[in-house]
């Protein structure tokens, strides 16, 4: 038995060396750096692209071949698994899944001097984007792409029942209007509905399109100096009821149940592109990057766009997939290129021609091969469409340094769950989203002495604004840190000087 | 004494030989299991926020005594998931009787029998496969319709059927272990999809049958209607009264001690006690409980009230007095849901009968869970463990109650089962168990823990609360008061359960 078990031992300890001669690491002759970001097909190109780039800019090593070999890690695309990885000093060197929530955890790399010294910095990009890049004012990120999340509207869908297709903005009671006409029409009577005006608002998309409405209404999940949570509100109420009566009553969007009949998902498998192609959805919500699934489609439908159903105040969401530095990477210099790269004419006009979203920077937006691509007239207008979007009235979302992400995106979602699942009336729900929130604050604050100070200095602000808008007078910009609100109160003539 | 000094030269050799194979494992255990446990334990009693204590930041990690469990205590969310997981947990009884069960029906003989009984099968099982290809054709010309999916499946039970008569019990073993060795994760997508409500194997089946019998609903009067609710109420009320009548004569014959008597009362009487608060608006169902309980309640009280002939300690069958009250109490409540569904069917039916929405839907996603749980607790270990009990069960016992003129049941109940008590304890322990730590990977799958939290359990949320919010310090202190739970409910089957086949 001993002789197995030495026999055992040395297999394994073979094994384990050829595991790791074999290794890619083992067998590269330049350094790697290492990509953590989603499976998008699209990956690949970037960094066939990312290597092309290195050696025209000559950055090579002495075969004349890239200096850097980037490779992806999908598998740890997922938020928690690199947080997990992040903070037991493995994770890869650069990584795309969030800047204000990676920073939270200490895991970037200040990069403003980089960014300025190689042409990285917030001026090459969307102006809105300085709340998801930027913490105490210092850049940690650099986008690798934009998106508006807006309505894909289906042309095809529209004309075959006789409508035209909806507008570009609208009000809650004109997407009602028209939601209700569209499904009527589509759906023969006396029949299983099939066709409904859009795909579900839930989970990550529900959290978008209530963002957008409740900001129509004058409302953000945070207040001005973004110390607690708003959501305790009738106008948040009223959206959730909106969407309850939507999605129950007059039937326009899925509920949960067609949702999982459907076996839909707007990722990149999911059956939701499917169904919007063949007219089941009206519109469906997505950013630019769903042209990568539907430009595959024999036959891919006449588009269009729709922003999510506004109140008095227009605006639209804006986000970025943006990439940071690992601050555990031993090669942070050289993952600074690949930022440079994100920059370049080279990678902007990729996203450009690939559909992954909107280019980091709103130059390419303007270019013909952004506008019209040839290859697509179907989509004509929509590109110019969202650019404009995302220059004008697109609004990232407000970070707040004493919430966690996760505990805000949650208490948006179960709020939303427990209306849908008649679990909480709106008013309950919209409180008790305020409450957990703020509960979750409350906890920070009571672990981080630093962070409180911080918070009770914010805390005499907002009193102070509270106070001038009662008395209806102008409030000091540099006060405001919710960008929504400086948006706001800006249209609304609310803003000193 | 010459050989003293080389017998401990040699034992000390064996013992370094022991330790070296050992030393794998125990390295293994120590590094991967027990030192983090201690850490965990350490982690429960610290702030640990993985935000703010970890290597890219220096915030001193503090120790906060019993904070987090005072935190815990205090938080309603907790006590949401802990209801979640016992409700979850109501199924291990049912789980337990069914691999029981199944164990009985696979330890008798199922083979064809003759040889002309054979080629019978064998024919039949040849139309079968006709009819299996025939599905198969459908649902390829007609693009995978439900019609051939429910040939398919039809077929498919029928070759079961037949495959095990002329096989034998070894492939009814082999297909009812199935579950088990079949990867968790496509189980649940597997059942994700028989679940799914429009377009779902499960809900096809049942939508027909749901119209028409909500057809028939509608035009019966609606006094006949309302027998079944008499009718559940009446079967709750017998699950009841053999309870009491199970704890009255074990009381009597001294084999359930006062412990025992309370514990299987509690049990039994809750169901009993829900039917008073749910059925309010039916005042005769209400008075048929009261009546029937009080009368149960006189004529068993009498018997406990009496000096009995046999005595027993206290705690003497408590454990058997705790399992059967659980499985009469959660048959009660079936009954008593039952009774509740007759009780509001004819105005369900008014606007049809539709199936359930399954996980989607706030109130059915439990079950729903539950019911693929029981489905796979049947054919698991348990059964397996039943099977080799059942088959080391001695011949000459059976025999002898055979002799004594016992019928089958009885047999069962005074031979069988308390043989198998040991293998009952072991099964109610890990079920237990497993029941208050499962439920991660079923609802990560399947719900992610929704709708609206409905299917998130403790084990769930010691995820969110230690990776999506990166409180690790009070996610320890979660799985450590699940811990101390699962060490009181081990405590406790312990001390009363049936441990050994003459208890």
């Amino acid at each position: 038995m001993k002789y197995m078990f030495v026999i055992l031992m040395s297999l394994l300890a073979i094994a384990a060396l050829i595991t790791r001669w074999t290794a890619p690491d083992a067998r590269s002759d330049v350094p790697v750096l290492y990509w953590a970001t989603d499976p998008n097909p699209a990956r690949i190109e970037q960094i066939r692209l990312f290597h092309e780039w290195l050696v025209e800019e000559g950055h090579t090593d002495e075969n004349g071949g890239p200096a850097i070999e980037l490779r992806l890690d999908t598998v740890s695309g997922d938020p928690q698994k690199l947080i997990i990885q992040g903070v037991s000093g493995v994770a890869a060197d650069i990584m795309d899944r969030g800047v204000p929530a990676l920073e939270a955890y200490g895991l970037l790399v200040d990069i403003t001097d980089e960014a300025e010294q190689m042409g990285f910095g917030l001026d090459q990009t969307f102006p809105a984007l300085g709340e998801a890049l930027t913490v105490n004012n210092r850049q940690y990120g650099f986008p690798c792409n934009v998106a508006t999340v807006n309505f894909w509207v289906n042309k095809d869908a529209f004309e075959r029942v006789g409508m035209d297709p909806p507008p570009q903005s609208w009000d809650f009671e004109t997407f009602e209007r028209i939601g209700k006409e569209f499904v009527k029409r589509a759906n023969p009577p006396g029949e299983r509905q099939t066709v409904f005006f859009c795909n579900a608002l839930t989970d990550w998309y529900g959290t978008m399109v209530m963002s957008v409405m409740m900001r129509s209404l004058g409302l953000d999940i945070f207040n001005e100096t973004v110390t607690a949570s708003a959501l305790d509100d009738e106008r948040f109420a009223r959206v959730l009821s909106l969407l309850y009566k939507w999605t129950y009553e007059d039937r326009i969007l899925p509920t949960a149940a067609d949702v999982a009949s459907i076996s839909g998902g707007a990722g990149y498998g999911g059956a939701e592109f499917s169904m919007f192609s063949e007219g089941k959805y009206g519109m469906m919500s997505s950013g630019r990057w769903c042209l990568i699934r539907l430009r595959e489609f024999e036959n891919p439908p006449n588009l269009s766009i729709s922003q999510f159903p506004c109140d008095q105040f227009d605006n639209a969401n804006i986000l970025t997939r943006a990439a940071g530095v690992y601050a555990g990477s031993a090669q942070q210099d050289k993952a600074m290129l690949f930022f440079e790269f994100l920059a370049s004419e080279k990678y902007n006009m990729h996203i450009v021609e690939s559909a992954d979203s909107q280019p980091p920077n709103p130059r390419f937006t303007q270019t013909e091969a952004f506008l019209r691509p040839a290859e697509y007239p179907h989509e004509w207008g929509t590109h110019e469409t969202i650019a404009r979007i995302a220059r004008t009235s697109a609004i990232a979302d407000a970070r707040c340094p004493y919430a966690s992400e996760g505990s805000v995106y949650r208490a948006l979602v179960r709020a939303h769950q427990e209306v849908m699942a008649n679990r909480e009336t709106p008013e309950e729900a919209a409180a008790l989203a305020a409450q957990r929130i703020n509960d979750d604050i409350q906890l920070n604050l009571a672990q981080r002495p630093a962070l409180k100070e911080r918070h009770d200095a914010d805390s005499i602000i907002q009193r102070k604004i509270e106070d001038l808008l009662e008395q209806g007078e102008p409030i000091p910009q540099e006060w405001i840190r919710n960008p929504f609100h400086r948006a706001y109160y800006a249209e609304k003539g609310l803003l000193q000087p | 004494m010459s050989d003293a000094p080389t017998h401990r030269r040699a034992e000390t050799r064996r013992l370094l030989q022991g330790l070296a194979f050992l030393s794998p494992n125990i390295i293994g255990f120590m590094m991967f299991t027990f030192l983090p446990l201690l850490f965990s334990l350490f982690l429960a009693f610290s702030n640990w926020d993985l935000r703010i204590h970890n290597m890219f930041h220096e915030e001193r990690l503090s120790w906060v005594a019993l904070e987090n469990f005072t935190r815990l205590l205090q938080d309603p969310d907790f006590w949401r998931y802990l209801r979640n997981t016992l409700f979850l947990m109501m199924g291990i009884p049912l789980g337990i009787a069914g691999s029981l069960l199944a164990a009985i029906l696979l330890s008798k003989d199922l083979s064809g029998g003759t040889r002309t009984s054979r080629v019978r099968i064998a024919g039949i099982a040849l139309m079968t496969s006709l009819v299996m290809l025939g599905s198969l054709g459908i649902l390829l010309v007609m693009g995978f319709r439900v019609t051939g999916m429910m040939l398919l499946i039809g077929s498919l039970a029928c070759t079961v059927l037949i495959g095990g008569s002329i096989g034998g019990a070894t492939i009814y073993r082999t297909l009812f272990f199935l579950p088990h060795f079949t990867a968790g994760v496509a189980t649940f997508l597997l059942w994700k999809k028989l679940y799914s409500p429009q377009t779902g194997p499960i809900n096809h089946g049942l939508r027909p049958l749901l119209e028409n019998f909500g057809a028939v609903i509608v035009r019966l009067p609606d006094a006949l209607i309302q027998g079944g609710l008499w009718l559940g109420m009446a079967a709750m009320a017998a699950v009841f009264m053999r309870g009491l009548l199970f704890l009255r004569n074990g009381w009597r014959d001294g084999e359930l001690g006062g412990n025992a008597i309370i514990t299987g009362g509690l049990l039994l009487i809750l169901p009993v006690c829900c039917a008073l608060f749910w059925l309010t608006l039916a005042p005769a169902a209400y008075a048929l409980v009261t009546v029937a309980v009080l009368a149960l309640i006189v004529l068993c009280g009498r018997d406990f009230t009496r000096p009995r002939a046999f005595t027993c300690p206290a705690s003497e069958g408590t454990g058997v007095a705790l399992l059967s009250g659980a499985f009469l109490m959660v048959l009660g409540f079936m009954f008593l849901g039952l009774s509740n569904v007759a009780y509001a069917l004819p105005e369900m039916a008014q606007d049809g009968l539709t199936p359930p929405e399954w996980l989607t839907d706030y109130d059915w996603a439990k079950p729903a869970i539950m019911i693929m749980a029981l489905w796979m607790a049947i054919g698991s270990n348990n059964m397996l463990l039943y099977l080799a009990g059942l088959s080391n069960v001695p011949p000459e016992l059976q025999e002898a109650a055979d002799i004594d003129g016992a019928s089958g049941l009885q047999r069962f109940w005074h031979v069988t089962w308390p043989q198998l008590a040991p293998i009952t304890f072991f099964i109610v322990i890990m079920s237990v168990i497993g029941g208050l730590q499962g439920g991660f990977e079923m609802a990560r799958t399947m719900t992610k823990g929704g709708p609206a939290g409905s299917t998130t359990t403790l084990s769930y949320y010691v995820y969110t609360e230690g990776f999506e919010t990166g409180r690790l310090g009070y996610a320890s202190a979660v799985a450590w008061t699940l811990f101390l739970m699962v060490l009181v409910a081990t405590l406790f089957n312990w001390k009363f359960g049936s441990r050994r086949t003459n208890d």
